[in-house]
């Protein structure tokens, strides 16, 4: 073997053993700094950013490293990469809390009622309710409920007035009448082409948490979907979400059209309305003509419904892996994270809601909320919101109802009753094969 | 005189050869033969990825024998494939045939109609989800321009798959189109000079001289597009979810779901099992077929 022979299988052997070396999970050493994630949206990070230097020059010896969850084609799928190659952050925030029982069952979450201040800590930024909503099936506390974006019905003001509505639509009753005055041809090309509202059709199990899953909520005064490790959905409630949503698509009230192809029909005013969260306040601002004027009002109930009106608030949550060396100073990072002050902060900069107690009682958030009073509506509605049952097979659970959702309301080959005890047969099946 | 032969060092020999293939089997090892081998034992077990496995013995194949959701799947691709190998080998057979013959501007008509191949699918999927609309597509509209009806290309599940069908065609068939250009040119012209000596149609030409010459293309383009088919993945989970009614769930879009929505990998590993021997099969009783008529 000559020199140049030696040479080149040095470097070769090098450049390999450089490699595979480089794959090892012990490259993920960060000096004993704790590593925050965030979502990477705009505004998280530019509060994130806040809530870490606020952090660290406080506590020069206790330093954070922050950075945004990698770009993947969700953060879900990131989280989970992460989790199985070991290379979780510290602390994580934007966890939807659907998620968090199929990740403590797994034993990689901190269990964080077992650390110092906790019980204190939740009990004074939470109410009763939420805490049982957010205690996981072992009995502990996982999760520090972060945000939520409440689901309402959005309309445009201009044309509900032009049907002389003197209240807004918000039984069934009303809202089918106000669906089907407004319903028209305008073309007159033999095809209706202005709908009173619109929510999306496509199957995926998650869009049934912004139409199917907050009638529902409204209904029944925030019922869960499972308790006792069984459906608990075949009732008065569901039964008449699913014929509120089927008799919309049967009489052509609802367009069947994907909001995603094409242009957003409620800026161009061919739906007089909508199901949506806060999200659509920016987007507005943005992409509406000068004049358009909108309002937001809870989800429509039964006409004989009393008392509040629930929705669903799609919740996040802050975690803490289990691959954390110090979870304590973790938590008390987060406790400053979302302080009084950090959840003002996190307002102003996200246009976010808060998951906290009197959330439109405290005289800082009024100030806000006075010069924001589309974003108050839903502060308003911020006392009567639910999350998702803590299940771990949670997205199953949510795909058996899509696909009765798909089979009873937008092609109408059941019954609302079939539908209903169809799903709830096969949630059980399910929830029985799991254990 | 000849200069002395070079003293060739044994261990040159024997281990150079080992050395220089070394990239291409690590690659072979790590990424071919290791996820095999892994999703065959999966097959065996319940796994969610994040938790330890679990032993069930031959429970996931039982399952998959149960599971009526997949063979609806199963039967869905089948259909997938029924419209879109047919409509696949006549459309490209048919432009093939058209771009042999001297056109003006051939080579821009042959550059366009390769150019879907190299569109990224999302994209196709995404143009093609705009076109569909049912009150804003531009297909609806220029057929209602035309006093025809409106069709629910994505919405009604008797033909959402159909118009899947239909796009995917148009997404692969530039591919296709070459392929036949290439055996259209293979056959001798002298055959069909004789033909015309004797006095042939142009059908009788086509059925007894051009499609036997290219029988071979047209056995690569089924097993192309069959292979191909069975991989239906992005255009449903784009533009349909596997709706409506499951009408367009294809077998790869359900082991997906099952793999990716509900982590149920080995449930999933054994489908991905089951499916792949499908298709082998599939492809082995074509080829029989095909060769058996030759």
């Amino acid at each position: 073997m000559g020199t140049k022979d030696i040479f080149r299988t040095t470097f070769l052997f090098l450049f390999f053993s450089w490699a595979f070396t480089s794959c090892s999970k012990d490259r993920v050493n960060r000096d004993n700094e704790l590593l925050y994630w965030s979502s990477n949206n705009g505004g998280e990070i530019q509060f994130s950013n806040w809530a870490v230097d606020r952090w660290n020059s406080a506590h020069p010896d206790n330093l954070l490293k922050y950075q945004p969850v990698p770009e993947g084609q969700s953060s879900e799928e990131i989280i989970l990469a992460a989790v199985v190659a070991k290379t979780t952050p510290d602390i994580y925030s934007n966890i939807w809390q659907g998620t968090v029982e199929f990740y403590s069952t797994a034993g990689i979450l901190v269990a964080l009622d077992t650390l110092e201040g906790f019980i204190d800590f939740i009990q004074q930024r939470c109410d009763p309710a939420t805490i049982l909503e957010i205690t996981s099936g072992d009995g502990h506390i996982y999760q520090v409920p972060w945000k939520i974006n409440p689901i309402m019905t959005i309309y445009n003001k201009r044309l509900l007035a032009e049907m002389g509505l003197d209240t807004l639509p918000q039984t069934y009753a009303a809202y089918m009448d106000a669906a089907k005055r407004f319903k028209k041809d305008t073309d007159g090309d033999g095809y209706v082409d202005q709908w009173f509202g619109n929510t999306s059709v496509k199957l995926a199990w998650y869009q049934r948490l912004f139409n199917f899953y907050p009638l529902y909520l409204a209904a029944s005064g925030g019922m869960p979907l499972i308790k006792d490790n069984r459906a608990n959905f075949n009732n008065e409630y569901a039964i008449g979400a699913f014929r509120f949503l089927q008799e919309l698509y049967r009489e052509n009230y609802f367009s069947k059209q994907d909001q995603s192809a094409g242009q957003d029909l409620f800026v161009a005013e061919k739906y007089a309305t909508k199901f949506t969260g806060p999200w659509e306040i920016q987007y507005l601002d943005r992409f509406k003509r000068e004049g358009f004027e909108y309002g937001f009002y809870p989800m429509p109930v039964p006409d004989d419904h009393e008392g509040p009106i629930y929705t669903y608030c799609d919740p996040k949550s802050i975690v803490i892996f289990n691959t954390c060396s110090n979870p304590q100073l973790a938590f008390e990072f987060v406790k400053t994270m979302v302080s009084e002050e950090g959840d003002l902060e996190f307002l102003r900069t996200t246009n976010q809601l808060p998951r906290r107690k009197g959330l439109d009682s405290i005289p800082d958030f009024q100030a806000f909320f006075s010069q924001n009073p589309q974003l108050q509506v839903f502060a308003q509605q911020a006392k009567h919101v639910k999350g998702v049952d803590n299940c771990e097979v949670l997205t199953e659970v949510f795909d058996i109802i899509s696909q009765e959702y798909e089979a009873c309301v937008l092609y109408q080959i059941k019954t609302p009753e079939e539908a209903i005890a169809d799903a709830e047969r096969a949630v059980n099946v399910l929830l029985r094969v799991k254990n | 005189m000849s200069a002395p032969r070079k003293k060739r060092n044994p261990l040159r020999r024997t281990v150079l050869p080992y050395f220089v293939v070394s990239p291409y089997l690590i690659h072979l090892l790590l990424f071919v033969l290791f996820p095999v081998v892994f999703s065959i034992v999966l097959t065996f077990h319940k796994w969610n990825i994040i938790s330890p496995m679990e032993y069930v013995g031959v429970d996931n194949f039982l399952r998959l024998f149960q599971d009526r959701l997949f063979w609806k799947a199963i039967l869905n691709t089948l259909l997938f494939l029924v419209v879109h190998i047919p409509l696949q080998i006549v459309v490209a057979l048919t432009l093939a045939y058209f771009l042999t013959q001297k056109l003006f501007i051939r080579g821009f008509f042959r550059a366009s109609f390769f150019l879907p191949v190299v569109i990224s699918g999302v994209v196709v999927t995404i143009l093609w989800q705009q076109l569909y609309g049912m009150e804003s597509g531009v297909i609806n509209r220029v057929l209602t321009s035309l006093g025809l009806g409106r069709v629910e290309w994505l919405t009604n599940w008797r033909i959402a798959m159909i118009s899947i069908a239909i796009m995917a065609t148009w997404k692969n068939v530039g591919l296709y189109v070459i392929l036949f250009l290439v055996g259209l040119q293979t056959v001798p012209i002298s055959y069909y000079e004789a033909a015309d000596v004797e006095g042939a149609t142009a059908w009788q030409k086509f059925r007894y001289i051009t499609l036997p010459a290219i029988n071979p293309t047209i056995f690569m383009v089924v097993i192309l597009s069959t292979i191909g088919g069975f991989s239906l993945f992005i255009e449903p989970y784009i533009m349909t979810g596997g709706g409506p009614l499951n009408s367009t769930l294809s077998a790869m879009l359900y082991i997906y779901k099952q793999a990716f929505e509900y982590y149920h990998m080995g449930y999933s590993a054994t489908l991905g099992l089951f499916f792949a021997l499908l298709i082998m099969l599939v492809v082995v009783v074509q080829k029989f077929t095909i060769e058996s008529d030759d």
